[in-house]
């Protein structure tokens, strides 16, 4: 038990160890170019982590132009633009919005694994930068349309993205209600259960609990499809209940981490259609950083450079939302844990995180969509154009 | 060891809570602006309106030329660029033209923009614009903040000459500061006013402070 949440403490360290080391890589690789010019000095008043994210952003994003520019003469300046747009994304991202919020949400709600957090942060930040070049590259480069029609666009895709989380959360929030209802229902209340598939064998799992601890089960369900959370509620509800085994965590250990991603798990039940409802939400709508980088490196007669930046951006900000997801995931792997190891209402803690956790995917769809929660305040550039 | 649970679900609460009320301050700015403004005065020594000069940044002013026809290629006329400014102002409308004006503490309202056009000048775009006051003041203290409390857009007082009295009483002296100042630490808002979901006034930390004063 207590191994477990060592295990969780120390990956959320490593995770916000990282960032850290990356951005000190970052800062280091971008003073060195001869093209940083004087930095700026920090706005101190804007106060604490939030204030100096702002302006570590801003510092960078400011770069960008007479990096490019640079660029035009020099091309080694493009390793410079990269490392810049890098260090603007791991920013950028480190601040609120970017979908982080609902990725991390919908993994708490799904109790995905920390692997498929990752790779749903880089997908959906890589599906980000792809619009924002497919934007510029069709609005721009082919049509030449005007800032303010391509700024309709960027609204309507935004409008699409915030009714797609919406939808999407609606939907989570659906499934995670009924699986809450029925934990209510059922008291004493299930653990948390699923059909295991990769080291346990099915007719183990579902026929044979008794020997079982229940963090090992809590575990395996990890990697499994909510549907099977459904049967696996009804079907073995109560032999569960009390039967806990507390040194029974050696055993979580082997087949809850020691395995690679197996193919099984990756393409198993939903497989990477499991995520791809959250990749379209959170990766439809482009930053409008990266519109404005690009806009400007055409105008450079640089595209290519912009869409390389564009990308470098998208990497770093995948690197935040990874290592922010990685952290929830493992908070919900914490309160897993703690909530297996007390008594049977545990599970029905755990549908309760879980239904909440939808709940706020719900809850950002909607707030967006509407504006209370418009993350950028002037639509892309809307109110100056 | 029942306890733990609830003490936990309330920390992630908090997490969830922090991040989901935080959404909000996301506000960074993707626009800079460097800024003069003239307060313009009345013969009877009465403050009629400001006149701003607003230059965009490289990149922000290459973003808004996309897409627009110029008949000699990097060379924009006022007239060629007059449906822009038309649109700069009327959108600028909606945030109050970023301009707050207080007469002795009493909020001033601002009437439509007059004499607006856009200026292309070594690569950048400058916006020249009247804001008359819907009723001309003659205040002992008069302050004018110029800022975007979104922060979307990053205002900068312009280094030199930033700010111009026309036609004022020669007794009247003006004063500012800049975001930058030591002076204006003291409105830091602590990271509550970031949580707490009201990023309404976040902005105002990084407001130019203008003061003007007449005996």
């Amino acid at each position: 038990m207590r191994r477990q949440l060592y295990r969780a403490l120390a990956l959320g360290a490593l995770a916000v160890t990282a960032v850290l080391a990356i951005d000190g890589i970052v800062h280091v690789l971008a003073a060195q170019t001869p093209f940083g010019g004087a930095r700026p000095p920090m706005n101190e008043q804007a106060g604490g982590i939030i204030g100096w994210l702002l302006a570590k952003q801003s510092e960078f994003y400011r770069e960008m132009s007479s990096t490019i520019r640079a660029a035009k003469t020099d091309g080694s300046a493009v390793w410079a633009l990269l490392a810049i747009s890098f260090a603007y994304g791991i920013f950028h991202a480190a601040g609120p919005g970017h979908g982080k919020a609902v990725i991390s949400s919908y993994l708490v709600a799904n109790r995905e694994t920390a692997r498929r957090g990752i790779a749903l942060a880089f997908v959906s930040a890589m599906l980000q930068s792809l619009v924002a070049v497919l934007i510029v590259a069709i609005g721009a480069w082919l049509l030449n349309i005007t800032a303010k029609t391509m700024c309709g666009a960027e609204k309507v895709i935004a409008i699409a993205s915030y009714g797609l989380i919406a939808a999407f959360g609606a939907r989570l929030v659906w499934t995670k209600g009924a699986n809450f209802i029925r934990a209510l229902q059922v008291h004493p209340p299930a653990p948390a259960l699923a059909l295991a598939s990769v080291s346990v064998s099915h007719g183990h799992v579902r026929h044979d609990h008794a020997g079982h601890d229940h963090a090992s089960h809590a575990h395996h369900q990890h990697s499994h499809f909510d549907a099977h959370h459904d049967h696996s509620h009804d079907d073995h509800g109560h032999a569960h209940a009390h039967d806990h085994d507390h040194t029974g965590h050696v055993h979580d250990e082997h087949c809850g981490h020691s395995h690679g991603p197996l193919p099984s798990e990756l393409a198993g039940p939903g497989g990477w259609r499991r995520g791809l409802g959250a990749i379209f939400a959170v990766g439809l709508r482009p930053c409008s950083g990266a519109i404005l980088v690009l806009v400007f490196a055409l105008a450079q007669g640089l595209f290519w450079a912009g869409i390389a930046a564009t990308f470098a951006m998208g990497i770093g900000t995948a690197i935040t939302v990874a290592a922010i997801a990685v952290l929830a995931v493992s908070a919900g792997g914490i309160a897993r844990r703690l909530s297996g190891a007390s008594d049977g209402s545990g599970a029905l803690i755990m549908r309760g995180i879980e239904f909440a956790a939808a709940g706020l995917v719900l809850l950002f769809g909607v707030g967006l969509l509407t504006g209370y929660l418009f993350a950028e305040p002037l639509t892309c550039l809307q109110s100056i154009l | 060891m029942k306890q733990a649970p609830s003490r936990l679900i309330g920390w992630l609460l908090v997490a969830l809570f922090g991040m989901f009320g935080s959404t909000a301050a996301q506000a960074h700015p993707h626009v800079w602006i460097t800024s003069t403004s003239e307060l313009m005065y009345a013969p009877d020594g009465s403050i009629t309106g400001v006149r701003h000069a607003w230059t965009f940044d490289d990149m922000f002013s290459t973003y808004a030329l996309q897409g627009i026809e110029s008949k000699k290629k990097g060379v924009y006329t006022h007239e060629e660029l007059a449906p822009l400014a038309q649109t700069n102002v009327e959108s600028l409308k909606e945030f109050g033209f970023f301009t707050f004006a207080k007469a002795d503490g009493k909020k001033q309202k601002f009437e439509e923009p007059v004499d607006y056009f856009l200026e292309y000048k070594g690569g950048l775009l400058v916006l020249h614009f009247t804001l008359p006051l819907k009723t001309p003041v003659r205040p002992k203290v008069l302050a004018l903040e110029v800022f975007d409390p979104t922060f979307f857009v990053d205002f900068k007082l312009a280094d030199k000459d930033p700010i111009r009295l026309v036609g004022a009483p020669e007794a009247c002296k003006f004063d500012f500061q800049r975001p930058n100042d030591g002076a204006a630490s003291a409105q830091a808002l602590g990271e509550q006013n970031f949580t707490d979901g009201g990023n309404v006034n976040f902005g105002a930390m990084f407001a130019n402070k203008i003061t003007v004063t007449c005996p």
